[in-house]
């Protein structure tokens, strides 16, 4: 359960979705990022949604936590998608010179399940 | 929670206060609590989403390196008044090592392997003002405000 100072991190088909929470201590940011590898070997997903909707501040030290967690993903294999960014966030990122390199955005989660290859509308109803 | 509000009797030219007070920063807990003071005060006084971000950013930025570099120190928050202008002000005070290539630290190429230099340098470009003194005696006093 994702709460405004822990996040959460779930399964969906065979792709994890990592909840960043709104009101994040360093702690909770480095337990996530140690939650999300370790579900990698888990589960061994083929992809992980790292999930920032809930996110109002994104400083350099989380913005380095985030880039850092989607590059190992990749590392083990994995393929890591940004979901959610804020526009006040956005703004604030591109004025701080914080950039996402090479890793993977969408808006939403849908999004960024149909480009991991998943389909999301019948079977996302059916067990809604 | 290590803050509280007081009432302020500095009357600094050209500002005027209507809210003040503090809080501690000795632990990474309260880089929470100094963002979320900031938060707070930057919504009363009616900043834009964007702005009230941007102010959040900086004070998270500033307090993560009184607690990285001097262990412990204060965020001193004010609402302050400049003729019909309204804005926050936030000064963070510490008696760390302090820094001592100033205008290093405020170059672009300039960061230490933690990266102050960089959440310095954007934290000046968040903010409408910045100032920065730093000693080795004094340690180091960051001021930054953000007008509606």
């Amino acid at each position: 359960m994702t709460t405004a100072e822990d996040g959460s991190v779930t399964q969906v088909f065979d792709v994890l979705i990592a909840n960043f929470p709104s009101r994040p201590t360093d702690q909770a940011v480095d337990q996530l990022q140690q939650a999300v590898l370790n579900e990698m070997e888990d589960v061994n997903p083929r992809g992980v949604v790292l999930d920032i909707s809930a996110v109002t501040t994104l400083d350099s030290f989380f913005a380095r936590v985030i880039s850092e967690t989607a590059n190992m993903v990749a590392l083990m294999g994995g393929r890591a998608v940004v979901v959610g960014m804020r526009p006040a966030v956005a703004i604030t990122a591109a004025e701080l010179g914080f950039g996402l390199g090479d890793i993977e955005t969408a808006r939403n989660t849908d999004h960024a399940l149909t480009l991991l290859g998943i389909s999301t509308t019948s079977e996302a109803e059916r067990d809604g | 929670m290590d803050e509280r509000q007081e009432s302020d009797e500095r009357r600094r030219s050209p500002t005027t206060t209507a809210r003040s007070g503090e809080v501690w920063i000795d632990s990474e807990d309260d880089i929470l609590r100094a963002r979320q003071q900031a938060r707070s005060i930057a919504e009363d006084i009616g900043l834009s989403i964007t702005d009230v971000t941007r102010t959040v950013t900086a004070v998270s930025e500033l307090a993560r390196n009184v607690f990285l570099y001097a262990d412990e120190g204060v965020m001193k928050w004010r609402e302050i008044e400049d003729g019909p202008r309204v804005g926050i002000e936030l000064v963070f005070e510490d008696d760390g090592p302090g820094i001592d290539d100033v205008d290093g630290v405020l170059r672009a190429d300039h960061s230490t392997s933690n990266g102050m230099g960089r959440g310095i340098q954007g934290t000046k470009k968040l903010m409408d003002d910045f100032e920065l003194t730093s000693s080795a005696e004094k340690g180091t006093t960051i001021l930054i405000r953000k007008w509606r």
